[in-house]
């Protein structure tokens, strides 16, 4: 397993005190960055302990590495402090952008995947990189519009950008599923057209299918179509570090648990049969 | 201008205020691109709704799900969001809602906010270095009227002039998961009271304080010693004696409560 840290779950609030008292089969946390850059009290006491006994991944949502604003140094500082607290393991955020002008719009907006948007993203993830003296991971957004300008593929983009920068991918699965399905491409040639060594870890969760597109919701079980191409990545990229998402109507700790043995068994069954 | 800077600019700017689709949307697609882009519309404003009714719980359950969300989607109409952490957003709404305030619900709506708002600024505020009442004991007396503090990082006051904080304890025993309003108890206009609220370990706590302490916790706070603070008492008209027993009383309670470091 390259670094893999096994099957991990998203660290949520409603879920500190159980995370603590019950040692759940879970083998590492993924947390979200923003929620602790914050003084003090709760938040950080539960990262602490939370940490002590699991290894974490810091991921955010508000680097905005795509924004043509310039880069929010006191964010990435405070991201750094936040590191030097709690050690993850790797730090990832989103291929996105998500305001410019100084607004924030809480959101991962695409990019156009074109020579300019990578000649502007390059330096930046460099510049980033440098700051938080890491690789930095990116994870491929859920998108429901494209631009006119787009002339590359979301994966040649992807991968253009790790070889200009070194940066890894954060794969998320879903979101592949998602967009594939908003935009008419073929999810596996996407999954097939990464570089393997790029791929640092996986994302996985549910979805909402409207018939005519799909919206990523994150509050819902994996579907069976996104195990699917969950399986079909762990062949290309092999034990990759996976997670599991949930964000909204959260369910208690061991259905999580569950849901996250789900994967575990589609990773032995793929993987041994790949042997 | 490099043309991604005008893409999101023109994207961002159709989140916000709607209008005309940005022309840098592929329109050869089904669904329409007008209806696509209606996900990011809506996913802002129900994302931003939900920061706030996770910020203004008292508030949201007082005011029943629909009119909560009819009023944010006001205030976020007006106040973009400018920062990195969605737990930021909203500090602004206790005061547009004073601001639009013509009765006494309104008015005790805008102090519950103000009150909701400083609650939740304890609970993630920087843990602190309290100065505890024994820290005092080696001071010599000649050194206590130069002794000067400052406020631990979970420290805020308030006053309210309504029953702004019944109102909150009634909405945190309540089970506001139906989303109905919660009309009891009315609003009414009280006299002033101040609020001090304080975060000594993980939970937030907070209590009233009688107007002259209060004002006094206030000025040691804007930094005046403790000698001057005994003095100002006793030119009130107490004998000093009475007025250093006062302060030092005050004193040992906010210290007590972890409310202050000595600078």
């Amino acid at each position: 397993m390259r670094d893999g840290l096994g099957f991990g779950l998203g660290l949520r609030p409603v879920h500190y005190q159980d995370v603590l008292d019950g040692a759940p089969a879970v083998d590492w946390f993924e947390v979200i960055t923003e929620n602790y850059l914050v003084g003090g009290g709760r938040p950080l006491y539960f990262l602490d302990a939370v940490r002590e006994r699991y290894p974490v991944v810091m991921h955010g949502v508000s680097l905005s590495i795509g924004s043509t604003a310039p880069l929010d140094l006191d964010y990435i500082g405070r991201v750094r402090a936040l590191a030097a607290r709690c050690e993850p393991e790797w730090i990832s955020d989103h291929l996105c952008w998500t305001g410019v002008g100084g607004t924030n719009l809480h959101d991962l907006m695409p990019l156009p995947y074109t020579e300019e948007a990578l000649a502007h993203l390059a330096p930046r993830v460099a510049r980033v990189q440098d700051l938080l003296k890491r690789v930095l991971v990116l994870e491929n957004v859920s998108s429901y519009v494209s631009y006119t300008s787009s002339a590359l593929s979301e994966w040649e983009f992807l991968t253009e950008l790790t070889r200009r920068t070194g940066c890894r991918l954060l794969l998320d699965v879903n979101n592949v599923y998602v967009s594939s399905r908003n935009h008419g491409f073929d999810a596996r040639a996407f999954l097939d057209g990464l570089p393997v060594e790029a791929v640092q870890q996986f994302h996985l969760a549910g979805h909402l299918d409207l018939g005519t597109h799909v919206i990523d919701t994150h509050d819902a079980p994996v579907r069976e179509e996104v195990w699917d191409l969950y399986a079909h990545a762990l062949k290309r990229y092999g034990p990759v570090s996976t997670l599991l998402e949930r964000d909204d109507k959260i369910p208690p700790l061991a259905e999580l648990v569950a849901e996250l043995d789900q994967a575990r068994a589609v990773a032995r069954q793929t993987l041994s049969a790949a042997a | 201008m490099m043309r991604l800077a005008e893409l999101e600019q023109a994207v961002q700017a159709h989140v916000l205020a709607g209008g005309p689709l940005p022309a840098v949307l592929e329109r050869a697609v089904a669904p329409p691109a007008s209806e696509r882009f209606t996900i990011y519309v809506e996913a802002y404003r129900l994302r931003l709704v939900e920061a706030l009714a996770t910020q203004y719980p008292a508030l949201a359950a007082r005011a029943g799900r629909e009119a909560f969300a009819a009023a944010a989607q006001a205030f976020i109409a007006d106040t973009p969001s400018v920062h990195r952490s969605i737990r930021d957003y909203g500090a602004e709404l206790p005061a547009h809602l004073a601001a639009a305030a013509t009765d006494v619900e309104a008015a005790m709506r805008a102090e519950l906010a103000a009150f909701e708002w400083r609650l939740a600024a304890a609970f993630d505020a920087a843990p602190s270095a309290a100065t505890a009442p024994g820290d005092l004991a080696g001071v010599a007396p000649q050194e206590w009227p130069e002794l000067r503090f400052r406020a631990v990082p979970s420290l805020a006051r308030l006053a309210t002039h309504t029953n702004a904080v019944a109102v909150w304890r009634a909405a945190k025993a309540a089970d506001a998961a139906d989303g109905a309003p919660l009309d009891a108890p009315a609003a009414a206009r009280i006299g002033r009271i101040d609020w001090l609220i304080l975060r000594p370990e993980l939970d937030s706590e907070f209590r009233s304080l009688p107007g002259d302490e209060a004002a006094a916790l206030d000025a040691l706070l804007a930094g005046e010693s403790f000698g001057s603070l005994c003095a100002r008492l006793a030119e009130a008209g107490e004998e000093p004696a009475a007025a250093a027993a006062r302060a030092a009383g005050w004193l040992k309670g906010w210290l007590l409560a972890g409310a202050l470091e000595r600078v």
